[in-house]
């Protein structure tokens, strides 16, 4: 990685700051002693202000920065509308996250360096690949993003902790493998690693390696991207983990996976419509099946876990459709759910500090002693569910009015029916919030807890105006939407980019 | 802050008011993809805008009262926004949003009040989603055909389409109206809903889905010639709509008989109610709609009524069982009164205008000739009379069947000012029935049928004939005065009796501890009756309860499929892989 | 100012035929029975005392007020059935109102009543006030749709409009169609409560019902209301079947005549009870209504 840094231009501002930013800061990490919190925020936010610079520069066409030789051959990153996009957003949640750890995680294993270099590995990771142009550099920062989010589930170092570390290590390494076996795979039929020359040598190479490529693929980013059925090991990891790691894990990691899925499926693949249908059912498989399973759910952490794989499903049935209104609408609602799940999950968590247990039983009336979080809540879970004037009807909207424009009704039927089983189990918990309890309840109120200061509600309060405002003013993001999409479907164009022809 | 906040959903309130009285020019707001969201008010909204804007305060000021917690207020502020938002809607997305404010903010008014219990608040939220998910799908489905989102005529299209459409929408204000057997989720949440909550609930929210239902006649207007059958004299369409209706006040009335919670029997009353205002829009024609709008603003003048009354017992009594009320016309004369001119008007009895709607309703179905249809509704209007008597008589008169209904006071002024402006809208427009025909014929117009145009404002005038409000109201009243003038100037005197159990009483002298309250009987031996008895033994609610626990159940098999061991996901993962991999191979070709 | 002329008249020509029909019924019943019978007027005479009595007992305001609202019900319901046709006089209010008016006008004496009764807080008479509105929702139904079907055949909700479209025999509706006759015949001698449907008031089974408290002149209002309301019900079923009348004499003779085909039915059958009488509405005159409406508009 120094190597990289030091062929680059320094101190002008390009994509490569975005991955080696965190990774120098974090490995500084010893220098920065108290004020660890407020650089992790800072630094975020610096990098999220770049991102959109950044965004600014790419409207007519893609930033390629080559970092050793000039691509096909050498290693490039790949900063375009989408990507960038895709990076700001990411960028901005960990900011917030980030405030929201300075502010309210007063629990030890938050306190320490650990948890700061991991988020920074985190960060780094995710960054590279939204940015990589090269399959053997994703896979390196699908490493490094993998690791930092063991460590990280495993922070809080008790059985539950250690358990989830555990087995997400296990299935990160499974995934690992179909990856890397994947990129050999590539290597060894096209004679090429970066992504664009695969793109165009992919079409050549005999059908059934296609196929095993393509499967390979499918379950190796399928299992980090959520997809149902390779999403089961999400609710265990989840629940073991801390909420405001969950966040992470559903608001940013999971996000840049499945960017990678349909960057590489849009790429790739000359005619995406084959595979494209296979992902928009295998999305409202995993929609509908993990919206009916949170239904059972007695725990708060596993709610929201099957929640997002929900609204994972529901993104890759509206990327699968690759078409342009759609993808836009598709991407927005990527965009409302980090936003959403960021604002539960650390609703949750400001609730599990006053809660002997993230149980049913224990939150009933809990509302009484937070009434703000307990209407943030509210607040995001009417985003979730796509109700207006909240961001996440206007994106749900958009991808169903995309879908009524096309004339295909079963995905629209689908997207109804999960948000009519999501409505039924977010608003039972809802009802538990601010169901009254009786008297002697109250009375046992844990004292001694941490107080939640007000400042710790401010990243809170952000999420909430933007859900709002998004929902009110969806034409503030139209334009870097529907660019995104067009830049994310123009298989041509990223070819071209890199190549100088056009395949 | 508090006060703030106060004063800031007051305002909030009175803007349909302010709406309706100033309103100029329309509002645009630009969505995503071109799309925009237009705000303007029509004739049909201007109609329902009015509803609320006399109804909205009216429901705010026992909201006021001290004992009242702040977020009511508030949430109450959101849903007058939510409502007026889809009354001023121009377009179908406009009109979503606030049909969806609307809903949660209310479920959120009911979810907070104490008495909620979770199949409440899930039967709640969950009929009124799916139609609101119904209303989005149909309207994803004119987008789909006219590419736009804007509220105006479908035409040319196919059968199918019509269909699909129409059921879409049908189902989504069904539902919203409670129409059988849809209705389930009203009763339950009317009455656990915090009292002032469900004035609103029963006045306000419940007419958008009349002004829904009279959309459709805006966006459909084929449909009823689609549909001719000449045998009807009328549209199939409409006609099957109109027994939905009916069937819905017949089945509502007799279950609201039965009823012995003061709010439960209200809410009975109020699905059998606007089960009128389906079968008038069934019937349709300038007859027919005008009926339906006259029944929907005197149900709304009515239920506000009642339901402040009723809030203001409970709020004194802390009972709300007509077997534990009695008596309580000495201790609360207005509100007394309140119930009184609300019965009258709800039974449909003249000179009240409940008649002048009725009579509407009635007129029109004869004009259609559905005599059938008319004779099905004078039945669950007789029998609206059980329950409008056992509303007056079990609470007020009688004698007291518990320590709370001997000692209560008259309720706080909050509750009956509102009481008496409403008693004052009753009388005024019963004496001028005219004024409800006037403020429909702009809308009749709109929808392309002829108004009514009555001659003066004290006479409500149809094709058939009509009467004389100001006559009847005049005659009436002179008779009263003298009768009772000429009783007194006959000789002899009149004795109070000396106690409340100075009773003819089959020879025997009760006891004050005997137990002579008649609440509980009433409706109790209409169950002997071998089609009342048969309806009453019946419910759909086992039918929706059967289909969660289906759910349930199959969530309980699904999560099955998300086991917690890491060698078991490992192992489905290859085996996944394998099938997909074999399959792939086995179809050949490339991706 | 012809009302001036116009409501006395008409409050007495039901007043006095009123008590002189009802009067004429005890005899006619006596006879049947093999008794002597109390005089054609004794139920004037027994109202007369009635009004005449010193001291009444009351139960409060609204126990008072109730008999009131009755008696300007029935004198409203009076004033608006036209009685005559092809004449000015007699007509009271009836240009101002209709029969579905006239229908509901009816049901106000019942409310006035069940105020009252319910103000007195007598078990007995509360129930007696149930079973009233119970049969009346039985009765009301067959009812309204013999007169829904009247009026869709005369095209008018106007009373005088429908007499005046059957002037002579052959186009009365009894003649023109017999069935809506029968349909509402039934349910007209309910609504009269006069036996077999009388269980409301039956002084054994409810110890007769919503009278029970009413004594002295408050009882004497009563009366008087009753017979005013039947005659203004049979002046209606007059006007609505046999052409109404154009003058006093005609008038009285149609009334005298329907009057003793109910009073004759009344005399033969035996009681109903409550659920029996809504059963029986429910199914014999509604389905012969039924009949008549697919006879009349479908065929």
């Amino acid at each position: 990685m120094d190597q990289i840094l030091l062929q680059s231009p320094l101190l002008t501002p390009t994509p490569i700051w975005l991955i080696a930013l965190p990774l120098l800061v974090a490995f500084l990490s010893p220098l920065w002693g108290r004020a660890r919190w407020p650089l992790l925020f800072g630094v975020h936010l610096g990098l999220f202000a770049l991102a959109l610079w950044l965004l600014a520069g790419v409207q007519d066409g893609p930033l390629i920065e080559t970092l050793v030789i000039a691509p096909p051959l050498g290693i490039h990153l790949h900063a375009d509308a989408v990507s960038l996009l895709l990076v700001a957003l990411l960028t901005f949640a960990v900011a917030l996250v980030a405030a929201f750890l300075w502010q309210g995680a007063r629990a030890p294993h938050w306190q320490s360096r650990q948890a700061f270099v991991l988020i920074m590995l985190l960060s780094a990771g995710c960054n590279g690949m939204l940015l990589t142009g090269d399959l053997f550099n994703l896979y390196v920062f699908i490493e490094i993003a993998g690791v930092s989010a063991y460590l990280l589930s495993a922070l809080r170092r008790d059985a539950a902790a250690l358990e989830a570390g555990l087995k997400y290590l296990i299935i990160g390494a499974v995934s690992a493998v179909f990856i890397l076996f994947a990129t050999v795979l590539t290597y060894i039929t096209t004679g090429t690693l970066n992504l664009a020359a695969i793109g165009m040598a992919f079409a050549d190479i005999p059908a059934a390696m296609q196929i095993l490529i393509g499967l390979l693929l499918l379950v190796g980013l399928g299992i980090k991207a959520e997809l149902f059925p390779f999403n089961v090991w999400v609710p265990e990891i989840y629940r073991g983990s801390d909420p405001e790691a969950s966040a992470l894990f559903s608001g940013v990691v999971v996000k840049a996976f499945l960017f990678v899925l349909f960057n590489l499926v849009f790429l790739i693949l000359a005619d995406p419509a084959v595979v494209g249908r296979w992902l928009m059912i295998l999305g409202g498989v995993t929609m509908v099946i993990a919206e009916l399973t949170a239904l059972r759910q007695r725990d708060l952490r596993r709610m929201l876990a099957y929640s997002s794989l929900g609204q994972v499903g529901l993104i890759t049935l509206a990327l699968g459709f690759a078409e342009t209104t759609v993808v836009a609408g598709g991407l927005f609602h990527l965009v409302n759910h980090t936003l959403a799940k960021l604002l539960l999950f650390m609703v949750a968590a400001l609730m599990l500090s006053r809660a002997s247990s993230g149980h049913l039983d224990a939150l009933t009336g809990i509302a009484r002693r937070l009434p703000l979080a307990a209407g943030l809540f509210v607040l995001g879970s009417l985003s979730m569910l796509g109700l207006p004037p909240l961001a996440g009807f206007m994106s749900k909207l958009w991808i169903m009015a995309g879908f009524a424009e096309a004339g295909v009704f079963w995905p629209i039927a689908l997207i109804l029916l999960g948000a009519l089983l999501e409505a039924a189990y977010f608003f039972r918990w809802i009802a538990l919030f601010y169901r009254p309890v009786p008297a002697p309840r109250l009375a046992s109120d844990p004292v001694g807890l941490p107080t939640a200061s007000s400042a710790v509600t401010w990243p809170l309060l952000v999420l909430a105006v933007l859900l709002i405002g998004f929902g009110l003013a969806p034409v503030l993001l139209e334009p870097a939407l529907n660019l995104a999409a067009e830049v994310l479907l123009d298989r041509s164009g990223a070819i071209e980019a890199v190549m100088g022809v056009r395949p | 802050m508090r006060l703030f906040l106060r004063v800031l959903s007051l305002m909030v309130v009175v803007t349909p008011a302010v709406t309706w009285f100033a309103w100029d020019g329309a509002l645009v707001w630009p969505l995503f993809g071109g799309a925009t969201l237009s705000f303007d008010v029509t004739p049909l909204a201007s109609f329902f805008l009015l509803l609320l804007a006399m109804g909205a305060p009216l429901a705010a000021l026992p909201m006021l009262r001290k004992e009242e917690p702040d977020w009511q207020l508030a949430l109450f502020a959101l849903l007058v926004l939510g409502m007026q938002g889809l009354l001023l809607a121009q377009d179908l997305v406009g009109f979503f949003i606030g049909w969806e404010i609307m809903t949660w903010s209310s479920w959120l008014l009911i979810v907070r009040s104490p008495r909620t219990d979770a199949g409440t608040a899930a039967s709640y939220i969950l009929f009124n989603l799916s139609a609101a998910f119904l209303l989005l799908a149909g309207l994803l489905g004119v987008y789909s055909l006219t590419g736009s989102f804007a509220i105006q005529a479908l035409v040319d299209l196919t059968l199918a389409q019509g269909l699909v459409l129409v059921l879409l929408f049908g189902a989504a204000f069904l539902i919203k109206i409670g129409t059988l057997p849809l209705h389930l989720w009203i009763p339950r949440s009317y009455d656990q809903a915090p009292e002032p909550v469900t004035v609103v609930l029963s006045a306000l929210v419940s007419k958008m889905g009349v002004y829904g239902l009279l959309l459709m006649l805006i966006l459909f207007p084929e449909m009823p010639g689609r549909w001719f059958g000449d045998w009807l004299n009328g549209p199939l369409s409409g006609y099957g709509l109109a027994w939905i209706g009916v069937i819905t006040s017949i089945v509502a009335t007799f279950k609201a008989i039965a009823q012995d919670d003061m709010k439960r029997l209200l809410a009975y009353s109020s699905i059998g109610q606007l089960g009128y205002v389906t079968t008038a829009i069934g019937v349709g024609g300038a007859l027919g709609i005008s009926g339906a709008l006259y029944h929907a603003l005197v149900h709304t003048l009515v239920s506000l009524l009642l339901f402040i009354s009723f809030a203001g017992i409970i709020a004194q009594t802390g009972q709300r069982r007509f077997n534990d009320l009695g008596e309580l016309i000495y201790r609360m004369p207005i509100s007394f009164f309140g119930v009184l001119i609300g019965i009258i008007a709800l039974a449909g009895m003249p000179p009240l205008p409940g008649f002048a709607s009725k009579f509407l309703i009635f007129v029109a179905l004869i004009e259609a000739q559905w005599i059938l249809l008319f004779a099905a509704v004078i039945l669950s209007s007789a029998a609206a009379f059980l329950y409008c008597y056992k509303l007056i008589y079990a609470p007020f008169l009688g004698q007291a069947n518990s320590p709370e209904a001997r000692v209560a006071r008259e309720a706080p002024w909050p509750y009956l000012i509102p009481q008496i402006i409403l008693m004052g809208m009753l009388v005024g427009l019963g004496m001028f029935p005219g004024m409800g025909t006037a403020l429909a014929d702009p809308v009749l117009a709109a929808l392309g049928l002829a108004p009514l145009d009555g001659p003066s404002l004290g006479t409500l005038a149809t094709p058939y004939g009509g009467y004389d409000g100001v006559t009847l109201m005049l005659v009436f009243g002179i008779a009263f005065a003298l009768v009772t003038a000429l009783f007194y100037m006959l000789r002899g005197q009149l004795r109070r009796a000396g106690s409340r159990q100075d009773l003819s009483f089959a020879g025997e002298v009760p006891t004050p501890d005997q137990p002579l309250h008649y609440g509980a009987g009433m409706g109790r031996e209409l169950r002997r009756i071998p089609l009342i008895g048969w309806i009453l033994a019946r419910s759909s609610s086992g039918f929706f309860s059967g289909l969660a626990e289906r759910v349930e159940r199959l969530a309980e098999h699904s999560s099955r499929l998300y086991p917690s061991q890491p060698w078991r996901w490992v192992q489905s993962f290859v085996v996944v892989f394998a099938v997909l991999l074999t399959w792939g191979l086995v179809r050949g070709g490339g991706l | 100012m012809r009302a001036l002329i116009d409501v006395p008249l008409m409050l007495l020509v039901t007043y006095t035929m009123g008590f002189f029909m009802y009067g004429f019924y005890r005899q006619f019943m006596a006879r049947i029975q093999n008794r002597r019978g109390p005089p054609i007027w004794q139920n004037l005479y027994d109202n007369l005392k009635f009004f005449s009595k010193s001291e009444t007992l009351s139960h409060g305001p609204m126990f008072f007020l109730g008999p009131m609202i009755m008696m300007a019900g029935a004198v409203t319901t009076v004033l608006f059935i036209p009685m005559l046709k092809d004449t000015a006089w007699l007509q009271g209010f009836s240009a101002s109102g209709n029969l579905i008016l006239v229908m509901f006008l009816m049901v106000v004496g019942p409310l006035g009543n069940a105020l009252a009764v319910g103000a007195s807080g007598n078990p007995f008479g509360v129930m007696g006030v149930t079973r009233g509105l119970t049969r009346l929702m039985g009765l009301e139904v067959p009812f309204f749709l013999g007169l829904a079907l009247i009026m869709v055949q005369y095209e008018t909700v106007s009373i005088s409009a429908i007499m005046a479209a059957q002037p002579t025999l052959a186009e009365w509706t009894l003649v023109t169609n017999p069935l809506i006759f029968l349909v509402v015949l039934l349910p007209f001698i309910a609504s009269l409560n006069a036996s077999p449907f009388d269980v409301v008031g039956a002084p054994v089974e409810v110890y007769s019902g919503p009278r029970v408290e009413f004594g002295g002149r408050l009882l004497g209002i009563l009366m008087t209301q009753n017979m005013m309301l039947s005659m203004a019900k049979y002046v209606l079923v007059v006007a609505l079947f046999m052409g109404g009348a154009s003058n006093l004499l005609e008038l009285f003779v149609k009334v005298f005549v329907l009057f003793m085909l109910t009073a004759s039915i009344s005399a033969v059958f035996p009681r109903l009870r409550t659920e029996q009488a809504v059963d029986f509405f429910w199914r014999i005159p509604l389905g012969l209504g039924v009949v008549a409406v697919i006879l009349t508009l479908w065929i």
